[in-house]
């Protein structure tokens, strides 16, 4: 199996291609642990829980951005790769998909540290910025404040996620608006704004024109989600309130 | 050293799971300047990855009544096979109730039932449905409300900062030094240290755990003298996926998943008729390995987990991330076809000593969670009480912590030192132009303890194990790093975590070689009784001048009368 892969020093950048045997089920992440280990123990990426809970991995595989921990590399190598999302200038960036290879880069719209490591300090400034914390009034009850099951399952479509940053490296605002607070962001801001429990006013803290409005529905954000999480959706409903409570 | 690589603060928790920001939000709260150091992002923290749920006896199941933190401490101490400290569990099941309900109070989304209040599914060794649960994800769900809290206050994050070092001044520990990953610097940082690191599954090849999980505080603890407790009772889990070990929740038995081998029969009937796929983790663990080594596994490597007839509906809602991980990693949609597992390691249930308040025995330092051993899980932890031990000590420990912090001055020229030593450990390594790579003694040491020290243990395989990891030991004073890049050096952090693991896998080896009994999960096939007249103990280990010295202490048996063990 080939990987072609993006290096960077923190001066100048390149590709290195390495040969990595196949193994039954391996995966992009096994496939870097194996260069690691063998053939260059300079090569940098996060990992952490190689079971697609942590969020660590995220990186550009294929000029898709995926968790390394749970792409397959002989689906991407055979070419069955069904993941379509709508193209954006990022990706034009850096080298093509050579045959029969995967090509593994960083994740967009972030600055790159070293290797396949991105800064996220910005991804997590807008994860801070929308406060996302439960905000309750008055005494708590006793017990647990009671909700339905039904809310439970609301809530858990943006509960799920794990804050990997995909979204926001496949968003094609974010690559053209640096102030955009990004998918993630906002879909934790609704996630609380829908929170039963939750007493604040949420919406309008994205009221402006790099929160709910800057958003072009490519839908990239839930196509990319390794948790199916729908931020587009958090958006659009965002919206339709806001435009009924001025109207 | 540079002024400004000496960082001031009052409490330093390292580890950013659970227990380490429950800790943070505790010490927050009594006002203290809180400063939390994580060798990853804490959201990437191993807590995240628990799935099936969290303990207490809320009693909300409906139609069945009241539940007992009586009770839920009974079956924690009977699954514990009685190495348990009974007060120390007292201290966990009472308060559990408040800490599940403090955490929703935070903003944790828990699975519900029809009547609003919060869902709790039956899970292994336990009498009664208590464990609460936030569908097969309520690690993630704990984690993330957590970080929200800790976020909303003032702490101090330095993230990607692996700790090399606590310091000491007069015996007592009075700080840390720590390498920034990614700028390749070394920090010194003073106050009073909590340890939450976590456990130390990475050393068996086969594991559940995270990849980060090496048993770093562990190390860091014994080094300055602080006693390991009990390392040799390693939890394996049943159900890991094949192929991957990714764990396979409990909860999925919980929620009515049958275990069947190759003939497709329901084998634990010969092993637990009572309890059958819900007996506690260490006799389901052994039932496995039993059918397969008997001729009955499937590809002579595991045997399957049955879902199908649960059906699609309740698999979507209760066991979503289940579903997914055994689509993703191995390809089997469980609403088809039966999953495919085999044990694999999962928890230590021992680790650094401390009494009920989180103390060690070096002052100054503090240790929670799965790092640390208070004694509640003994010799087998019970499913959906690891999480609750996070949050009952790691809010001990910071609140502890707290009340003991002093006002004094800070020593730099012992900070000054500690970081000299370090980086002169770190230009040796980083210094070599060749010599063995860290993943060669990495690969050998996992391979050595998953086959002599595994489910099934035996006087002379553990000695022969014991031989191995002492050469590996050697081996690693010839370690080296190719890449002597400042940033993010990661084959420099694995190889200091190598360094860790060495140590901890030499301390399991001798706890398990001295200990010849069964009990819990350490089964030994030359001595399979349980001997509670010489080991119904504590084994303690600390720092000798040579070699480790081993000794034992007494079990807290305060409650409840010490009995066979039946299911």
């Amino acid at each position: 199996m080939k990987l072609k892969i993006f290096r960077y020093d923190g001066e100048e950048s390149h590709y290195d291609e390495f040969e990595v045997p196949h193994e039954p089920g391996q995966t992009v992440l096994d496939a870097l642990f194996y260069i690691q280990e063998n053939l260059d123990d300079s090569l940098s990426f996060r990992y952490s829980c190689r079971g697609a809970v942590c969020g660590s991995c995220a990186m550009l595989i294929n000029k898709v951005p995926r968790l390394a921990c749970r792409t397959q590399v002989k689906t991407l190598v055979e070419g069955e790769d069904s993941a379509e999302i709508k193209h954006y200038p990022a990706l034009d960036k850096g080298d093509e998909i050579p045959e029969r290879a995967v090509l593994v880069e960083p994740l967009p719209h972030l600055p790159v540290e070293k290797d396949l490591i991105v800064d996220q300090d910005k991804f997590f400034e807008y994860y801070r910025d929308v406060e996302p914390m439960l905000k309750t009034e008055g005494e708590a009850p006793q017990k647990e404040y009671e909700m339905s099951p039904k809310e439970v399952n609301e809530l858990e479509e943006y509960t799920n996620c794990i804050l990997c940053a995909a979204c926001f490296g496949a968003c094609p605002v974010d690559g053209e608006n640096e102030d955009y607070r990004g998918p993630a962001a906002l879909a934790k801001l609704y996630r609380f704004h829908i929170d039963p429990r939750d007493n604040e006013d949420r919406l309008e803290l994205a009221d402006h024109e790099d929160g709910w409005w800057a958003c072009e529905f490519h839908t990239n954000c839930q196509k990319v989600c390794p948790k199916n999480v729908p931020p587009n959706i958090a958006i659009g409903k965002a919206r339709s309130q806001l435009q009924k409570e001025d109207e | 050293m540079e002024k400004e690589m000496l960082h001031e603060h009052e409490i330093l928790v390292i580890g950013g799971g659970l227990s380490g920001l429950r800790a943070s939000v505790e010490a927050l709260r009594g006002g203290k300047d809180v400063a939390v150091l994580s060798k990853v992002h804490p959201l990437r923290s191993h807590s995240v990855a628990a799935q099936g749920g969290i303990n207490a006896a809320l009693g909300n199941t409906p139609d069945r009544g009241e539940d007992h933190w009586e009770d839920h401490a009974f079956d924690t101490v009977k699954g514990s096979d009685y190495l348990a400290d009974q007060d120390a569990v007292d201290i966990l099941c009472k308060k559990a109730p408040e800490a599940v309900i403090e955490l929703e109070h935070m903003g944790t989304v828990f699975s519900r039932f029809d009547n609003g209040k919060i869902a709790q599914r039956p899970f292994g060794g336990a009498g009664f449905p208590r464990t609460c649960y936030a569908a097969d994800r309520t690690g993630h769900n704990l984690l993330h409300t957590l970080y929200e809290q800790s976020i909303s206050g003032k702490i101090k994050f330095y993230d990607e900062y692996f700790v090399t070092s606590l310091i000491k001044e007069n015996g007592t520990c009075v700080g840390c030094t720590a390498l920034d990953v990614r700028e390749g610097t070394l920090h010194a940082f003073s106050g009073n240290v909590i340890l939450a690191t976590g456990g130390f599954g990475r050393i068996y090849n086969r594991s559940t755990n995270a990849l980060i999980n090496t048993g770093d505080g562990a190390f860091l603890a014994y080094d300055v003298g602080a006693a390991l407790e009990d390392m040799e009772f390693i939890q394996f889990h049943p159900t890991t996926l094949y192929g991957s070990n990714i764990l396979i929740t409990e909860g999925a038995r919980g929620e009515g998943a049958h275990l069947k081998n190759s003939e497709g029969e329901r084998f634990m009937k010969d092993y637990a008729p009572d309890a059958m796929e819900l007996a506690p983790r260490d006799i389901v663990a052994r039932a496995i390995i039993t059918e397969v080594n008997e001729g009955r596994g499937i590809e002579d490597e595991y045997v399957h987990l049955d879902l199908t007839h649960l059906g699609e509906e309740k698999i979507k809602e209760r066991l979503p991330g289940i579903r997914q991980i055994a689509m993703d990693f191995a390809g089997v949609d469980p609403v088809k076809e039966p999953i495919p597992v085999q044990p694999g390691q999962h928890y230590s249930m021992g680790g650094i000593f401390v009494d009920k308040d989180c103390e060690t025995d070096v002052p100054g330092l503090y240790a929670a969670g799965e790092c640390s051993c208070v004694s509640v899980h003994g010799a087998n932890r019970l499913g959906g009480n690891s999480l609750l031990e996070t949050v009952v000590f790691g809010k001990t420990a910071g609140k502890k912590a707290s009340e003991e912090v002093k006002d004094k001055e800070v020593n730099e020229s012992i900070f000054m030192d500690s970081v000299e030593k370090d980086r002169e450990l770190i230009d040796s390594i980083v210094g070599k132009k060749d010599g063995i790579l860290y993943s060669e003694i990495l690969k050998e040491l996992r391979e050595t303890m998953f086959q002599h020290f595994g489910v099934f243990r035996e006087g002379d395989m553990m000695k022969e194990g014991l031989d191995k990891i002492k050469r590996l030991k050697e081996k690693f004073e010839d370690v080296y790093v190719g890449s002597d890049d400042k940033k993010f050096n990661q084959a420099l952090i694995r190889t200091l975590e190598l360094r860790n693991m060495l140590l901890i896998s030499e301390i399991v080896a001798i706890g398990a070689i001295e200990r010849e009994e069964s009990r819990g999960s350490h089964y030994r096939t030359d001595f399979t009784e349980r001997v509670d007249e010489k080991y119904l103990k504590h084994t303690v280990v600390r720092k000798g001048e040579e070699a480790p010295e081993l000794e034992y202490s007494s079990v807290n048996l305060d409650r409840f009368e010490v009995k066979e063990r039946e299911y």
